[in-house]
């Protein structure tokens, strides 16, 4: 069973990501508050029983399942459900893509100056625009995986779809992303 | 969350390698962001944590006062665990009372009636002890009773 403090620490660490995950979703930040506020209430009174490490699973697929549910209270699943092929393209150019991205990273690591730190939030704001912008199933991937840090199996567990989906939605989402940023001459 | 997510790194990387790579660098810088939430944010998303810890708090005790032992329940007066072997004697001793009370008053009619009897049996025994006034040979009452008697 988690202790107090476990599930304090717990609902602290994930707070913010959680609120941000579900703001992309929702587009609406008192909707997303409210979201998270009641996934943390029903992790609490719900789940007090379970033991610390399957917190972090229990929350997501919570997060998720109340998000569904406001969209079907707002009855605009659909509006929000893109079409995948909008951000279509061939494999190798977002293969090379990528390769010219990671060679940004590796340069850009431990070299920025006053002017760069200016730029860098403009281009953290693009980059979470361009998150934002993903369609829903491929961003929740994404974010599932790289930013909640769950390996496939429960990305696909929260998401309720199998594991091949899942990496077919992570890497549309990884090179739709590399597309886009390197479209407004950004390197991550 | 403790967990990281595993990278491969060789010299050529292959592409889930290169997915993996840049989908933790575009997380982390995300976070960077998230990180510098509005100040507004960050106190209704605490606000949200401590709510929730409250009702977590008041669902762990629920669970307690329900596996908590029967006597502890009775004693708040509740009668859904009386059939626990502790509510028999709560059950026993709240009846004794009542049963001293009535053996009690059968004690009391009894003893009341003995009293009377003896009332009764001392006057009897006055009169027939005493000896017999003139006056009662004139009463026709008296009379009738030695005649009646004689048949």
């Amino acid at each position: 069973m988690a202790t107090d403090k476990e599930l304090s620490d717990f609902l602290k660490s994930v707070e913010k990501r959680a609120f941000k995950r579900t703001a992309f979703a929702v587009r609406d930040d008192d909707s997303a508050l409210d979201i998270v506020q009641d996934s943390m209430i029903r992790l609490a009174e719900k789940y007090i029983d379970r033991p610390a490490a399957e917190l972090p699973l229990l929350f997501q697929r919570i997060l998720s399942n109340a998000t569904m549910d406001w969209f079907r209270r707002q009855k605009v699943r659909n509006a929000v459900v893109h079409n995948f092929s909008d951000f279509g393209g061939s494999d190798e150019d977002g293969e090379f893509d990528i390769l010219e991205m990671l060679d940004g990273i590796e340069g850009n690591v431990g070299t920025e100056s006053a002017s760069d730190s200016v730029s860098r939030d403009q281009i953290l704001q693009i980059i979470e625009q361009q998150v934002g912008e993903l369609p829903a199933r491929q961003r929740e991937a994404f974010l599932l995986r790289y930013w909640e840090e769950l390996d496939v199996a429960e990305t696909a567990s929260v998401m309720g779809c199998s594991e091949g989906s899942v990496k077919t939605h992570c890497s549309r989402a990884v090179h739709a992303l590399a597309k886009a940023l390197k479209a407004k001459g950004i390197a991550p | 969350m403790t967990k990281t997510t595993n990278l491969t790194y060789s010299p050529v990387p292959d592409r889930d390698g290169l997915e993996a790579r840049f989908g933790v660098r575009v997380a982390s810088m995300l976070g960077e962001r998230a990180q510098s939430a509005a100040p507004d944010i960050s106190e209704r998303l605490r606000f949200a944590r401590e709510q929730a810890l409250m009702r977590g708090q008041a669902a762990r005790r629920q669970e307690q006062l329900i596996s908590a032992p029967a006597a502890v329940v009775v004693g708040r007066g509740r009668s859904a665990t009386l059939a626990n072997h502790l509510g028999w004697w709560v059950k026993l001793g709240s009846a004794m009372p009542l049963a001293l009370l009535v053996l009690g008053l059968v004690g009391i009619a009894h003893v009341h009636e003995k009293a009377q009897i003896a009332a009764v049996a001392e006057v009897d025994a006055a009169l027939l002890s005493d000896d017999l006034p003139p006056a009662a040979y004139t009463d026709p009452g008296f009379a009738e009773y030695l005649k009646t008697n004689r048949e």
